[in-house]
Order: structure tokens, then sequence, then C-alpha cells
């Protein structure tokens, strides 16, 4: 979460709870929503790390609060991240090793595991599903977010197709 | 090079995909190509029977005649590859059934000479064994009714009566046919002709010479003149003899050539229907084509060259088979080169333009293809909602509402089924005159059936004798006579029959009924040659006397051209009417002309002349072959088109019917939709066709009859029970044609995939 | 009492040299109301099964029984009146007379069925109305986008309010917003109390179903319910780092 934060700082100075605040409204439903306590430990990092530098502000009858501004070298570990390209998923896949190992130990049949799979997998999708009708069609952030994932359970039950042909 | 390459590929996977269709295209064009080429070697045969004949006999091209025998020498003249005879002739008379015909006896040799020798069509040539045969040439044969072993009586000059009998009877390209032609040809061996007529001065001598070129027959014959000087009697050509063989062919020639052009017509039509839907059906694959680099040019030429391919093979294989029904039926000698030539060249040229314009729309294709035509608003809501109202089948709601779609593709498939089904219909009308003239003779100026001539009698005695028997209606005495007209340098005949106020019932068509004395009745020809006018005062001269009359009314006149002037016999001065020259005899209903006419000679002890009167449709009939000939090929036609639109239609709906089917339409109705499709278009087009048909066809009669000096009114319109006939047929034939693609397609899977 | 029900139901299609079996012995049982997603690879038998449950295609051998009537001994003919009323169908391709309007295209069905052409049209406009299709009416199948063909489509094979909606793939060849759009209808139409039986490997078609029929060589492999977990966010599925 450290570089979303930077990326948020770098927009404006804010503190803590404004920058749970902003990475709601971006995300919408399609993310979970952040921690706030988790927020402060990871700016406190970042803090010690010499990224961003915290300005004490005063409020009348209220504590001090603290804002946020991003400093020149979190600027540069920010512009390294957006530069360099993203690695794209890999696949760590837990339900393949049991797909191969299963069978050895007799444990379970291959086509059940399958089954059992796909049909996670749909059920996964049709709340994929459920969630984008209940996604405002403006928010495209979010619509993005939940096509993506549907593209990504797609490839998954094709892979699951492929490995029942060939593995079943 | 590249494209011609890839484009040849494109040809040939395109043509093995469309295995059937391109077969039938090929099959369509061919039997229309074959029928046509049939039809006019045919009729030409029938109505030129000269050519053949004179191929047959290996004929001479010149023939004269000689008081001796030539002593020069003949056959060195430039141009004369072999000359015939020189053969003897004596004139004799050949008594048969009491008439007496003039004959040509001619000697001939045991074998016959290897130039213009007769070609024996019954029997056996002339044999040493038997000196009593003779071999009678074939339409001298025909009317005096000779029959092989027949006795054939002749009087010689010297009056003295021989018997000889029929050995064979043989075809010659000498001279015309009798009667047209006189004398009769028959020959007999050398010897027999001495026995007969041992006088050598009464005797002629023939020659004829074969020449290298026909068209040099004017030199050689001045050549012959020249040489032989006084000795010669008299020379004719293979012209004049070929002009007498002609039947008056202008009739059959303006059929032919009108059904010529509409059968090419259509067969355009046909082929045009046939690669404008392939066009249609390949609409893709030239998009794709062009996309991958053809231009528009190439394309329209690739279309051109796959489509008139097609074409071409056809016209090939329909000449191949069109020469080979006429060799079979007429032999190899006899096939016309310049008709067929000229069907060859106009077929080829006609499949080419009517694949062009198709090639040319097809080049025209956008390389991606466009969005298909709104459809026409409404169309359904209308149709169906009053088809529903009185509870119309579903099927033939949709079927009607097919049809109609497209309306270029429908009106093709109408039209293209309505000018065959048009030219059938004046086909029948022609068959229809043709039976008027057979039943209704008196509407053709043959109110009388049987004309007889005093002979020996008295004329007063043949009238006793003709009014006396129980068939025999009413007698009118009558006169021919030759009359020469101010302007027309030559006579025209003038026709005495009946009296002015019992006229003989002419068929009056315009004007009326001469009906006093000065008052006459012409043909169209007469009046064309004349220049004259129904109420027209005209001037002939007869023998001498003017004859000053006012034609009142036209007939139609089927002798002579229509070149008849027909009058009362009072009309004519009182030498040229008495006595009549002969007596026309109109016979009692159902009366057989032959049957009265054996009974007159027998009462009269032959001494009467009784001739039957030919009936112009006799001459005619090889109109009737033709007509189904060329109704063979219309329906030929016909079928093709028909056959292009429902594998049209089909094409259309293959993936409609998917959905069609998978709405609830059982098999039935699918098929039943299909076949209203193109059923109602083959309706629309044969009822319009017939009905075009029906109503040019008298005009087109009468105008034939106008030209050809018959004059008009003769024209019949096919009978209302023909034309529905004809109309049922092809409707029946064309829905069961139709149906046998519906029901494969009805039976069909549902395409699951992409087109 | 189910919508569908097959006993042991096989294809064997034997055109060429050697017979192919398609389908080998399926039970399947439909209940009103339900929504059954058919998947498998391609060759599984899954069109060959569904296209025999619409009467499109004959069984070799087994029972059909729809809406607890035996009706693989039917005759073409008679499969087509039952058709009618019974079976709607939407197809991958030519799910429309390419010569008709869209309006047209809706009415023939009702039509068809012998309703009374004032209802065919009040139930087009309604059905037309709902798709947001309505001044479409007059338009062309040609010249609709892929996706309102579709739609069209199941218009038209829901216009005679059919015991069964039998579906090939219909958002085969659409891209995602033409899916999406489709899938709406058919949540829509299931949420009605349609009964719907689908062929497709889309997913997220697929997802809506309330049951899903895996076939595989022509038998089933699973038959289940697709269960709904309600969670909250993609980041169920998806990671972001």
């Amino acid at each position: 979460m450290r570089l979303h934060l930077l990326a948020l700082l770098a927009k404006e100075p804010a503190h803590g709870y404004e920058l749970k605040q902003a990475l709601e409204q971006t995300f919408g439903s399609a993310y979970p929503s952040p921690n706030i306590g988790q927020i402060y430990v990871t700016l406190g990092r970042l803090e010690k790390d010499g990224l961003v530098r915290a300005v004490d502000v005063e409020q009348s009858n209220r504590p001090n609060k603290k804002v946020y501004y991003l400093t020149a070298k979190g600027r540069d570990v920010l512009t390294t991240w957006v530069d360099e390209p993203t690695e794209g998923p890999r696949v760590r896949d837990e339900f393949f090793m049991k797909l191969v190992l299963a069978p050895l130990t007799g444990i379970a049949d291959r086509m059940a595991l399958i089954n059992r799979q796909r049909r996670h997998y749909l059920s996964l999708m049709s709340d994929l599903n459920d969630l984008l009708s209940r996604t405002a069609p403006a928010d495209s952030v979010a619509v993005l977010l939940i096509e993506g994932a549907m593209l990504h359970l797609q490839a998954d039950l094709d892979w699951l197709a492929r490995c029942q042909e060939d593995l079943a | 090079m590249s494209t011609a390459r890839a484009g040849s590929r494109w040809i040939r996977a395109d043509l093995r995909a469309r295995r059937g269709q391109a077969l039938l295209t090929v099959l369509a064009v061919a039997g229309i190509v074959a029928a046509l080429i049939t039809a006019v070697t045919l009729l030409e045969d029938g109505t030129n029977p000269w050519r053949s004949l004179f191929a047959q006999t290996d004929g001479a091209h010149v023939w004269f005649y000689t008081k001796d025998s030539p002593q020069v020498a003949l056959g060195g003249i430039d141009g004369v590859t072999q000359t015939a005879g020189p053969y003897r002739s004596a004139p004799v008379t050949v008594v048969q059934d009491g008439k007496k015909e003039p004959a040509a006896l001619r000697a001939m040799p045991t074998t016959p000479p290897r130039v213009a020798h007769p070609v024996v069509a019954e029997g056996r040539w002339l044999d040493p064994a038997q000196s009593d045969g003779v071999v009678v040439e074939r339409s001298f044969a025909r009317a005096l009714r000779l029959k092989l072993g027949d006795a054939f009586s002749i009087i010689a000059l010297s009056g003295e009566r021989h018997t000889l009998y029929v050995r064979g009877i043989a075809d010659s390209a000498e001279q015309g046919f009798y009667p047209e032609w006189t004398p009769g040809l028959a020959w007999v061996l050398p010897a027999t002709l001495d026995r007969i007529e041992p006088m050598l001065g009464r005797s002629e001598w023939v020659t004829g010479l074969r020449l290298a070129d026909p068209d040099a027959t004017q030199v050689v014959s001045q050549r012959v003149v020249v040489m032989l000087e006084d000795q010669l009697q008299r020379v004719y050509t293979w012209r004049e003899v070929r002009a007498a063989m002609e039947l008056d062919n202008r009739l059959l020639g303006t059929l032919l050539a009108l059904f010529g052009v509409v059968g090419l017509v259509a067969a355009a039509l046909a082929l045009a229907n046939a690669a404008g839907g392939r066009v249609l059906g390949q609409l893709r694959d030239l998009a794709t084509l062009k996309s991958m680099g053809f231009t528009r040019g190439q394309l329209a030429l690739l279309l051109l060259v796959e489509h008139g391919a097609l074409g071409l093979l056809g016209v090939g294989v329909g000449t191949l088979a069109g020469w080979a029904v006429t060799v079979a039926v007429l032999g190899t000698t006899s096939v016309a080169p310049v008709p067929v030539l000229a069907i060859v060249g106009g077929t080829a040229l006609t499949v080419l333009a009517a694949v062009g314009v198709p090639a040319w729309r097809g080049g025209r294709t956008p390389p991606i293809p466009g969005a298909p035509a709104a459809p026409p608003r409404g169309h359904l809501s209308r149709l169906a909602r009053l088809g529903l109202l009185v509870r119309l089948p579903p099927a033939l709601v949709l079927g009607t509402r097919d049809a109609f779609t497209r309306r270029l593709p429908a009106f093709l498939t109408a039209f293209g089924l309505a000018v065959p089904m048009m030219m059938i219909t004046i086909g029948l009308g022609v068959w229809a005159t043709l039976d008027n003239f057979l039943s209704h003779p008196e509407q053709v100026g043959q109110h009388a059936s049987l004309y007889v001539r005093p002979g020996k009698l008295e004329a007063a005695d043949a009238q006793r004798i003709a009014e006396s028997d129980r068939a025999v209606q009413s007698v009118y005495a009558g006169t021919d006579v030759n009359a020469l007209a101010p302007g027309a340098a030559r006579s025209v005949r003038v026709r005495a029959i009946g009296s002015s106020a019992d006229p003989y019932p002419f068929p009056v068509v315009e004007g009326r009924m001469y009906g006093q004395p000065g008052e006459a009745v012409a043909g169209q020809g007469l009046l064309n040659l004349l220049g004259a006018r129904i109420g027209d005062r005209i001037r002939l001269t007869v023998g001498g006397s003017p004859l000053i009359v006012r034609i009142v009314g036209r007939t139609v006149e089927p002798d002579l051209d229509g070149e008849v002037l027909s009058v009362g016999l009072d009309s004519l001065a009182a030498k040229d009417s008495v006595p009549p020259e002969f007596y026309a005899l109109a016979l009692r209903q159902g009366a057989d002309p032959g049957e009265v006419r054996d009974r007159l000679l027998a009462t009269s002890g032959e001494s009467l002349d009784v001739q039957r009167v030919v009936n112009p449709a006799d001459r005619l009939s090889v109109i009737r072959v033709v007509i189904v000939a060329l109704i063979a090929v219309l329906a030929l036609i016909g079928l093709a088109n028909l056959l292009t639109a429902s594998a049209l239609g089909l094409r259309d709906h293959a993936f409609d019917l998917a959905v069609l089917k998978a709405m609830g339409l059982t098999p039935r109705q699918v098929m039943a939709t299909l076949v209203t499709g193109t059923g109602l278009l083959v309706v629309l087009g044969i009822v319009a066709g017939t009905a075009a048909g029906a109503s040019v066809v008298t005009g087109l009669i009468d105008l034939q009859g106008y030209t050809s000096g018959v004059g008009a009114g003769i024209g019949r319109p096919p009978s209302v029970l023909t034309l529905i006939v004809a109309v049922l047929v092809a409707v029946g034939a064309a829905l069961a044609v139709a149906l046998i693609p519906a029901r494969r397609a009805a039976r069909a899977q549902v395409p699951v995939t992409s087109r | 009492m189910s919508v569908i029900k097959t006993v042991n139901l096989v294809k064997i299609y034997s055109d060429g040299a050697v017979p192919v079996p398609a389908v080998r012995g399926v039970d399947l049982q439909v209940e009103p109301g339900e929504f059954v997603a058919i998947m498998g690879p391609s060759g599984s038998g899954k069109s060959t099964l569904v296209h025999m449950l619409g009467g499109l295609d004959t069984r070799t051998s087994g029972e059909i029984w729809l809406d607890e009537k035996r009706v693989d001994t039917l005759s073409e003919s008679a499969w087509a009146l039952l058709r009618r009323k019974k079976v709607g169908f939407v197809f991958q391709f030519f799910n429309l007379v390419a010569n008709m309007t869209v309006a047209d295209n809706v009415e023939l069905p009702a039509l068809l069925a012998g309703a009374s052409p004032r209802d065919a049209r009040e139930r087009r406009q309604s059905l037309l109305g709902a798709l947001n299709l309505t001044e479409r009416a007059d338009a062309a199948p040609g010249q609709l986008s892929g996706g309102e063909q579709q739609r069209v489509a199941l218009a038209r094979a829901l216009a005679n309010q059919p015991s069964v909606l039998l579906a090939d793939e219909p958002t085969g060849n659409l891209d995602s917003r033409n899916t999406r759009d489709v899938l709406r209808l058919l949540s829509d139409v299931h949420k009605d109390g349609q009964t719907i039986v689908m062929v497709t490997h889309d997913a997220r078609v697929a997802a809506l179903a309330d049951r899903l029929v895996s076939l595989f060589d022509g038998a089933i492999v699973d038959d289940g319910r697709i269960a709904r977990r309600r969670t909250g966010t993609a980041g169920e599925v998806i990671d972001l780092r």
C-alpha cells in the first residue's frame, strides 16, 4: 500500500483520514476498504524511510493532526515505480498443485476436482455479476476492475477446460 | 500472369463447389442451341429440299437439251469437272386413273452414273432382266399415286400404248417437283426406250454438267450456247431447279426468325439470370478477392471468363448435339452450314453479352460487403393482417411476401417465364390457324373442295353429272383467265366463278361481296400489285377486250400470292366465259371429297377431270414440326429460368429457414412457403405471357398474311381451352420443378455455423 | 413436475463411414423456473443436446419429455407445432429472417401460433419496449448491431411465452459490451420465472444460471448448483498489489 499512498500524496498533501477517503472514492466498492490503523502504520514507515515528511497542524478544540508531504526522495521512488513495467499475474495456483498431486495419493479423482473447482469459479463469477449489477455504470474505475476480474476468471475456467481435456 | 493463375484457381474451385449448377447452365444452353440448330436445319430441309437432294445425287449444275447427241467436247469447258449423259429422252403421256399426265422417259444405263445419279428411295434400280421396268421420280410417283409394282401405262407420240411396271421410286435434283415442273420424269433402260420410241427424231438428248464453282453457271451456260448453237433446245441451271423446289417459305421464314430471335432473347435472359444469381451468391468471395488485390476489371474479367466459358461450352455441346441429331435424321451431306454458323455465332455473342452485365456488376462489388438494404416497410404487417384475418395458412402469407421482397429478381423471374410462354402461345395460335384452314377451308377461299373440268365431255354434261351427285351441295361454273394490267409488266389471274347475283362464297374480310356485274373482289397481293384500294375502279385487258371492274371487297386469297381478282362469270365477256372452263363443287357437310371424286369419275366413265383442292395447311404442315420443336426449346428455357429462380430463392432462404423452423414452421409449411414464393411469380409470368401472346397472335399472323399477299383475316387465336390447358400444364410443371429443391430444403438440417 | 426430462438420451451420427456418437446416455431433468447452463469443450455434444430438446434434431434412442408429455416419438411436423407454443429457440447466428423488419420478426411467432394480429402487435410492442428497441421496429436485422440482433432474437423466442427457452451460444459472437446487454435481458427474464436451458462457453453468461451441467465426450460429468456467496468486493478474486 506504500506506493498507493505515495501516489495520492503526490497530488496534494493530506492527513491519514483524508487518504483513506481518497482510496475509497477512487476504487469504490471494487476494492476492500482499507483499515485506518494500517494507513497510519504505513505512513509511519514511509516517514522513517524519508519518503514523506509529517507536519503537525494545530486545531482548535481538537488534538493536532499530522499532514503528510511527499519528499523529493519519495517522488523519486514513486517515479521509479510508475516507470518500470509491471509484472503480470504469475501462476501460483494451489488448485493446480492439488490437481497434479492428489490423484497420486488416491485421495481424490481429477474430474471431481475440476468440476468442483469450475462450480466454485462460476459462483465467484456470479458474485462478480451481482457486484457489477450493483455498481453504477458511471463508476468506470470500479467497472473496469470487476470486468478485469471476470476476464481473469474466464481465463481460469478456460485453463480448467484444458486441464480436463488433457489430464482427466 | 500471377492474377491469371490465381484467378484460374479460384474459378476451378468455384466450379468444383457448384458442379450441379454449372452442369445445369451448360445443359440449358446446349439444349437451346441444339434445338435451334435442329429446328432450323429440319425446316431448311423441309422447305428447301434441293440442297440435300443435290448433295445426295452428286447433282449437275447445268442441264441442257439438244436435238441430237452433242458431238462437242463439253468436258473441256473451263470449270466443268464432270458430265452426266447425254441421255436420250422421249416425251410420252402417262395414263393413270383416267388422268393423262405428260412425262419424259429417260434412258439410263444399268449402273447409275457418278454424276447426277438418281437416288433410289424405294424398290430397286433398273435391271436388264426386266426390260419392262421403270423407275419413277418420287414427286411424279406421288402425284400419280404409283406404288412399287404398279402398272405404268404410257402412250408414245405414235399413239401406241405400252405398259411398264414400277420397279423403283427415286429422288433426283435434276428438275423441280411434279406438277410444278412438267413433264414428270421416269427412267428406263436404253433398250426399253428404243422399243417404245424407235424414232430418234421424236426424242431429245439431255446432258448435265457438274462445275467446280456453282457460281460459274452463267459463264458455262453461255459457252454451251455458243458451242451448240442451233442444236440447243434449252438450258437451265441449278438455280431454277432450286427455285422450283422451294416452298413458299416466307411465312415459315418469318415465323422461324421470330421464334429464333425471341428464343435467343429468352436464352440470354436465362443465362443472365443464372450468372446474375451466381454473382449475387459470390459477393462475399468477390469482396475477399478484391481485398486480396484484384482490380475491378480483373474481377469482371474473371467472372466473364467463368460464366462465359460455361455458356460457350454449352454452345459447343449444343452444336455437336444438334449436328448429331440432324445428321442422324438427314445424313451428313444435308446440314446447311450458314444457318448453323449463324446460330452458333449468335448464341455465342448472346452468351457473352448476357454474362457481361452481371460480370460488370460483380466487378463493382465493394471490398467490404455493404449492409443489406432495409426491407420494404410493413409488408408482412399489412399482408399478414389481411391474410390472417381471412385465416389464410401462414405459409401462403410468408411465401407471398417472399415473392415480392426483392423486386428486380422477382421481375426477372416472371419476365423470364413470360417471354417463352408468350412465344408458346403464339406458336399455339399458328397451330390453331392451320387447324382453322383445315376445318374451315371456306374461310380461306376454299369453299369448294373439288374442281371438275369437262375433259372429253360437253360442259353441260359435266355440270349435269356434278349436280346429280348426292353429296354435292352446289356447283359454281367458273373460268380462269389471264389479264394484263396497265402499268404492271405481267399478267394477273382473273377468276370468274358463279354469277354476280349468286356469288361464290368468297371469304370477304374487308368491304363487301360483289353483287352485280362489273364488281369484283381481290386478294391482298393484287391490291398491292396494282396499288389499288377497295372502291377503286380498275381496267384490265383480257384477250384483247377490256375488263373494267370496281373492287368492292378484299378476300382471303391463298393462291398465287394473293394476286387474284375474283368476279362473277357474268362480268366476263361471253367469249371468255362460255362454256365455263371448270365447275367448283361445294360438298355437303361431312362428305368425303375422295369418294365423291371416285364416284364422279365412275359416273362419267373416266371422262371428267376431277381435282381435289390442296389445302394450304397441307403444304405448311412442316410448320407444325417447327412449332413442336420450338415449344420444346422454349419450355427448356423457361425451365432453366425457373431452376435459377428457385436456386436463388433457396440461397436467400437457407438461413431464414432455420429461424422459421425454430419458430415452429412444419416441413410441409416450409416447403409450401418456398413453393408459394416461386409459384406466385411463375403463375404471374405464365399468365402474363399467355395474355400477351394471345393478344398479339392474331395481329402477327395477319401481318404475316398481309405481307405474303394472302391478306389479313386468317389469324386465329388458340382456343380458350387450349390456353387454359397450356397455362395449367406450364404452371403444374413449374411447380413440380420448384417442389424438388423446396422439399430438400424443408428436410435439411438447421445450419448452426456462420456463413 | 419437470419442464424437461430426458432418459438415457443418445445421438449417433451415422452419415460418414464410421458412426460418430455425439450424445451418449444423457439423463437430465429441468424444473420450472430453473436456469441451466450447459458447458463443455467443443465437440462434447452440447449443441446436439439442445437441438434434440427442441426437436430440431432427432434422437437415436432414449426419451425426451416436455411438460410431462413424451415428445421424442413426435413427427417433425408435430414437433414444429409444439415448438410454436412451448419452445423458444435462440442460436448463435441467423436468428432473424433477414428480409423482414424487426417488428415483423417479433410478430411472426405469435401470428404462427394463431394469435390475432392485434394481440401480436401488442405483444411485439411491449417486448420491444422492454428492450428499448421500439424505435428500431422498422429496421432490417442487418442494420442492427450484434447485441441488438440477439436481443431481438430473444424477444422473438419469448414472444409466445414458451415453457422453456433453449439457447445455443447466444453471445457466441458478441463483444463484451453487447454481451452485457444480452446478459441483463437473460437475467431479467429468468427473474420473471422463465425456464432456460443454455449452451455457452462464456463463464459470465453461465454464472447467471442456477445450475451447471458439464458435458464431456457426450456424457454429463458434472451436474450441480452454482452457489452464491454474496461477497463484497472484487478484491476477493483479484489481489491488487
